[in-house]
């Protein structure tokens, strides 16, 4: 059967040859199913440099994640109420998806637009004519989604993360309020270690946060639920967010599943690429809870396969490299394949959003611990705290710090990273910058790449 | 068993040819690098065979680095120069730790382990401000040739500050020093400590001595003293600096 084929990479013109096969070999979709290419006629122009892996699995995750634009209109036309939230990536979108006729999505993330457009959306150059230029992160692409209104629609209500955020996302965001789109602020404090004596609590991932600032959070997590409650006209109980827990949780630990088997087997049994996008499914589920579990499910189920049968994209004894940060151009990820190395770990910003979130505890303060072990909102030293215990786990022979252009966190993070990880483990550390497009810059990141892919071998031989 | 090594940089193609038996070097050149790279690195290849006397069929493996490395059509492997140059050095100075190789656009700090491993590099990617073509744009300004400027520099009294992060905007900072009367050679000085002092950032931790000097950078008189007084050691500047790359690749070509 053309679905159980031997797992490939494959470019949008072979998904196009592959995809006639598979339907008529009965492929079932969901509503949002259909060849790849369609979305390159809608703009996603991007598309046609990618390598994309062939199971029928990956092209629902595509489908998924290059239709939620029509998604959230749909949900508008229905009458939901829609939430965009901002900044804290996971936490406060679980509480909305908790109310009833309520959809949540992070307009931030409308920085993948442009990865997948080029420029052909214009919605960095709107963002240049209002003063946020390349100096700022790729998140500035929202500014312009706001503006053109060609993309999402406009939120019925907008709450963000304040305090402890970066300082271009905090410039970026006030501008978008400036522009007339209110937004409702909430308070994240910045994470710190307690003082001795001080009462402590666990966070999902292993840190801890003092008593006081998970108290704070839940107070701030609790108040931004009400106004969302208020805004669709409906109300929040403490059942309804049990509930979106448990739910959230059950894509979590799939996702984990999901990445321990790829990260751990050898060859690789699935693409980089397709796991980047996975693990930002876990943020807001697309627009689409069931389907994102779905979906999520589906990328397990052919992975499962794959290992038991042995089967991998790639040669076997790649070299392993762990990432941190996610890439403005998904080219790269690619690269890194083509190249001679596999990803086998990652910090993408967003492990707070795949950690379990505690069951054990009440939920409104469940939540608040799961804010606070944020990777970004504590100190970097923490952070490259915990990169190097998922490097020992998933056995990595380097790491790549992918550094987002204009974003502040960036200035700071690489050289705490670099150095734990040398000092600890003894592997080779690069960072590298990528930008929205990558093209110009390809050959020297190139370079880079196939070096550390060099140095690893050399350290495993 | 001869090998070649062809190192098609960003300024000039270089090529070793390398009796790995022997462990010796059988002849090397350089050429201008140009528009038709592969030929240009192809005919200086015919050319060094020539004149050392080599037939095709004796060379059994030619591997290519170096920005154009892709584009070399009669290259069986492609290394990357980090992995090169780190070969290059232990093979000429097997005691080095830390190598610094300033090239034509871009420019290195790699260190290696006690086999001439790479454990860890860092490379310049965000301008051109720490390596040659700075150098170049900077001779070119000040009417100079680059094997001048280490003379010139060594009469300087009082280095001038050349604060600019970008080569363009530093070239009119220069235009300004010498409009306000700023002595060439305190140019030349602020110049080649301005080079330095942004590898020497971009070693961070990274510098174990003792430290190798390649790349065509390491030719330049004054580079040298610059680079150990900013990484405050002594650098040593490898014999044929500028070939380093390619004997690197002619050696792993063998392997």
């Amino acid at each position: 059967m053309a679905s159980q084929c031997c797992p490939a990479r494959i470019t949008l013109d072979e998904w196009t040859r592959r995809y006639a096969r598979l339907r008529a070999d009965g492929l079932s979709e969901p509503g949002y199913g259909g060849p790849l290419e369609r979305h390159v006629d809608d703009g996603d122009s991007r598309l046609l440099g990618l390598k994309f892996d062939n199971s029928p699995a990956a092209l629902r995750l595509w489908n998924l994640l290059l239709t939620e634009e029509a998604r959230l209109h749909e949900a508008r036309a229905r009458g939901a109420t829609i939430v965009g939230v901002m900044k804290d990536l996971g936490t406060a979108a679980m509480v909305a998806w908790s109310i009833p006729n309520v959809v949540a999505f992070y307009p931030d993330g409308a920085w993948w637009t442009p990865c997948l457009t080029e420029q052909n959306s214009r919605v960095l150059a709107i963002a240049d004519s209002l003063g946020l230029d390349e100096s700022f992160c790729p998140v500035r692409a929202m500014v312009g989604a706001f503006v053109n209104g060609e993309h999402f629609p406009i939120p019925d209500l907008l709450v963000c993360s304040a305090g402890a955020v970066c300082d271009d996302f905090s410039a970026i965001a006030q501008r978008l309020e400036a522009l007339g789109h209110p937004i409702v602020w909430w308070e994240m404090p910045r994470r710190r270690r307690p003082d001795p004596g001080e009462p402590a609590i666990e966070l999902p991932g292993g840190g801890t946060a003092p008593a006081e600032q998970v108290r704070i959070v839940e107070a701030e997590l609790r108040r931004i639920g009400r106004i969302m409650a208020d805004a669709a006209g409906a109300s929040l109980t403490e059942a309804n967010l049990v509930e979106g827990i448990r739910r959230a949780n059950r894509v979590r630990a799939c996702l984990r599943e999901l990445r321990d088997l790829v990260f751990l087997a050898d060859p690789c049994p699935m693409p980089a690429l397709e796991i980047l996008i996975a693990e930002m499914l876990a943020i807001h589920y697309c627009s689409d809870y069931d389907e994102s579990l779905a979906v999520i499910e589906g990328l397990l189920t052919e992975t499962k396969r794959r290992v038991a049968a042995g089967l991998g994209v790639l040669e076997p004894g790649a070299a392993r490299i762990f990432w941190v940060n996610p890439v403005a151009d998904l080219r790269v990820m690619n690269i890194v394949e083509d190249i001679g190395g596999r990803i086998c770990g990652t910090d993408y910003m967003i492990l707070h959003a795949i950690d379990a979130i505690p069951e054990d505890v009440l939920p409104w303060q469940a939540l608040a611990r799961t804010a606070l072990a944020d990777p970004l909102v504590g100190s970097a030293s923490d952070r490259a705290e915990r990169i190097c215990r998922d490097a020992v786990r998933y056995h990595a022979q380097a790491v790549v710090v992918s550094r987002i252009p204009g974003a502040s966190h960036c200035a700071t993070e690489g050289a705490a990273i670099r150095e734990l990880l040398r000092d600890r483990l003894g592997i080779p550390v690069i960072e590298i910058e990528v930008p929205s497009i990558t093209d110009a810059v390809e050959a020297g990141l190139r370079t880079r790449l196939q070096a550390l892919v060099e140095a690893a071998r050399r350290e495993r031989a | 068993m001869i090998t070649c090594g062809i190192d098609a940089g960003s300024r000039a193609i270089k090529i070793v040819l390398f009796d790995a038996q022997r462990q010796a070097v059988l002849a090397a050149g350089a050429a201008d690098q140009g528009v038709q790279q592969d030929r240009l690195a192809r005919q200086l290849y015919e050319r060094l065979l020539a004149e050392a006397g080599i037939a095709h069929e004796q060379v059994t493996a030619r591997a290519a680095t170096g920005y154009g490395r892709n584009i070399i059509s009669f290259a069986e492997r492609t290394i990357t120069e980090i992995t090169c140059h780190a070969v290059g050095v232990h093979h000429v100075w097997p005691e080095a730790r830390t190598l610094v190789d300033i090239g034509g656009q871009d420019s290195k700090v790699v260190r290696l382990g006690a086999d001439g491993a790479v454990e860890d590099f860092a490379m310049n990617d965000r301008c051109a401000a720490g390596t040659g073509r700075f150098l170049e744009v900077m001779a070119q300004r000040l009417e100079l040739r680059l094997d001048e400027l280490g003379d010139i520099a060594a009469r300087s009294t009082q280095p001038a500050v050349i604060s600019s992060m970008c080569v363009v905007f530093a070239e009119t900072e220069i235009i300004g020093l010498l409009a306000a009367g700023a002595d060439p050679a305190d140019i030349v000085a602020g110049v080649q400590a301005s080079i330095v002092r942004r590898v020497a950032a971009m070693a961070g931790r990274q510098v174990c001595p003792p430290v190798a000097f390649t790349g065509g950078g390491a030719l330049v008189s004054g580079m040298d003293r610059a680079l150990a007084a900013a990484l405050e050691q002594p650098v040593r500047v490898v014999p044929a600096p500028r070939m380093t790359g390619a004997l690197g690749a002619a050696i792993l070509a063998a392997r």
